[in-house]
């Protein structure tokens, strides 16, 4: 079986293709402020790279959040553009088990005045802590794993893309037009809105 | 040639199938207009959420109405800017997939060429000429010698007209968008109110926020005066100084270029206002108007497909690395 990974919800963009339980090709890079421009070029290369057609693909992995709102729009994008086009299956899947998949804990990422999108998960990726928005607190459990930079102390991921594939493998494909991010967080004007009619 | 057109530069995502730049086959246009209502106005945010959750449906109720499949497509083109970047990027990302899975050539369209080509869905350009471009977000003078050629005149130094009109209306108490509420306001009131002629100097600028201040201003003390205000005549003597200064500088354009063709593009285009101006001084100067039908005066795919095609004439043509900009010159 060929797969395609693709992961724009951090600064880290992870493209990878996997060909039957083999890493054919791993783009994880953590440099990337520029995603938009970034993932289409890693994308050609990955093909390139692991001589396969778009259309070899059998499933495709996206990971749609929690993250960066644009990024993950980014990376959604084309994963849906490309199921929805040569008609392959998808699955979504957390940036938050994909950052855990190499060291198991909790994977933060910061989402700015104190709070953090963060999810606990174990060895297997089973879910110990649901992924949610957060104000950051003791009670989430270490070691924290996150790209980002905080006060205490946190390790950089290390990833484990088959590891999260192999747990994903059998995850039922959705209809590709109803993949859509999962932020974990309403919008400003959407929280000001709901904030206001309620008072 | 056919060109597969996305367009989702702000709250509209649009895909269309358009062959050789002025036979429309397929557009599909899904609005947000209604949920940006409850917000009095486009939250950027927002706009690129519901872009992501629509943008395959769109390609594929585009290619279904057109009976088509992606394999007939010739050329992908997409609006890559000027728009809320967040919006742009959702589009750009697809048009960007579309071209690489299927090995199309791929190519960037200036969201204000699109405006602009709209007018040849409906009637082959003749050149030289003017364009007059007024949307929400751009007021524009443009001087086009020939096809996919753009000199710009001049533009707005600060609101463009679209967005003063809305201002307006909201201060006037409409709901948004209210800029078409003002047009037909306008119709209803007389010109009581002294307002100023904005920017009337010997440029191709405009600026609309010194007017926009004044009727605020006026409205302000009006009410704290405890006069009642004339929500129709404010309309007509805002509308009246608006449209004014957008004939009196386009005409002045088309003589110093000594130009015969005028198009008018862009969301306010639709200003009846404006039309029957514009109609009026063009009849008298012996000038060839040509304004887009309604459908294609807000945002859409048809105009990006059919500015697409002379863009590829061109040679423009994008890389997969092709980022969307939030200000970009029309060139």
């Amino acid at each position: 079986m060929k797969y395609l990974f693709i992961d724009t919800a951090t600064t880290n963009l992870v493209v990878a293709i996997i060909i039957n339980g083999k890493i054919a090709y791993m783009y994880d890079n953590n440099d990337n402020h520029d995603m938009s421009s970034k993932m289409m070029p890693v994308l050609y290369e990955a093909f390139e790279k692991s001589n396969l057609k778009p259309t070899d693909i059998d499933k495709i992995f996206v990971v749609n959040g929690p993250g960066s709102f644009t990024g993950i729009r980014v990376g959604l994008t084309v994963a849906k553009t490309m199921a929805y086009t040569l008609n392959i299956p998808i699955v979504t899947i957390s940036s938050l088990e994909v950052m855990a998949s190499g060291i198991c804990g909790t994977a933060l990422i910061n989402a700015r005045r104190g709070y953090v999108f963060a999810g606990t998960y174990d060895e297997d990726l089973n879910v110990l802590y649901k992924d949610c928005y957060v104000l950051m607190n003791g009670n989430l459990e270490k070691p924290y794993v996150s790209y980002d930079d905080f006060e205490f102390e946190t390790m950089k991921p290390k990833l484990n893309i088959l590891k999260v594939i192999l747990k994903h493998e059998n995850d039922e494909p959705m209809n590709v037009h109803k993949v859509n991010p999962n932020y974990l967080k309403l919008t400003e004007a959407e929280e000001k809105f709901n904030h206001d009619r309620e008072n | 040639m056919y060109i597969l057109a996305i367009e989702s530069s702000c709250d509209e995502t649009s895909v269309s199938v358009i062959k050789d730049g002025h036979e429309e086959i397929s557009t599909v246009i899904l609005s947000q207009m209604n949920t940006h209502a409850n917000y009095g106005g486009v939250v950027p945010e927002i706009a690129s959420r519901m872009h992501v959750e629509n943008i395959t449906i769109v390609i594929d109720e585009a290619l279904k109405k057109a009976d088509m499949k992606m394999e007939n497509i010739d050329v992908i083109a997409v609006t890559y800017g000027p728009g809320l970047i967040g919006s742009l990027l959702v589009g750009l990302m697809a048009a960007k997939t579309l071209a690489f899975i299927y090995n199309k050539p791929l190519i960037p369209v200036h969201h204000i060429a699109g405006h602009i080509y709209a007018n040849n869905l409906v009637k082959r350009l003749e050149f030289p000429l003017i364009a007059l471009v007024v949307s929400g977000g751009h007021t524009d003078l443009i001087y086009m010698k020939e096809d996919y050629s753009f000199e710009k005149l001049g533009s707005t130094l600060d609101d463009a007209v679209g967005e003063a009109y809305d201002k307006v209306a909201r201060v006037i108490g409409l709901p948004y968008p209210g800029g078409p509420l003002v047009d037909k306001l306008a119709f209803e009131g007389k010109d009581t109110y002294d307002l100023p002629l904005p920017l009337d100097d010997d440029s191709y600028n405009f600026s609309f926020s010194g007017l926009k201040s004044a009727v605020i201003n006026l409205v302000h003390n009006e009410r704290q005066r405890g006069n009642e205000i004339v929500k129709e005549n404010i309309a007509c003597s805002f509308q009246n100084r608006v449209v004014e200064i957008l004939v009196k500088k386009t005409m002045k354009a088309l003589k110093e270029y000594k130009v015969e063709n005028l198009i008018v593009a862009g969301g306010v285009a639709a200003n009846k206002g404006l039309r029957n101006a514009l109609s009026t001084a063009s009849l008298k100067e012996n000038i060839n108007l040509i304004i887009p039908d309604m459908k294609y005066c807000t945002d859409n795919a048809a105009m990006i497909g059919a500015a697409g095609y002379y863009a590829y004439k061109r040679g423009d043509r994008a890389g997969l690395d092709l980022n969307a900009k939030a200000t970009i010159p029309l060139r």
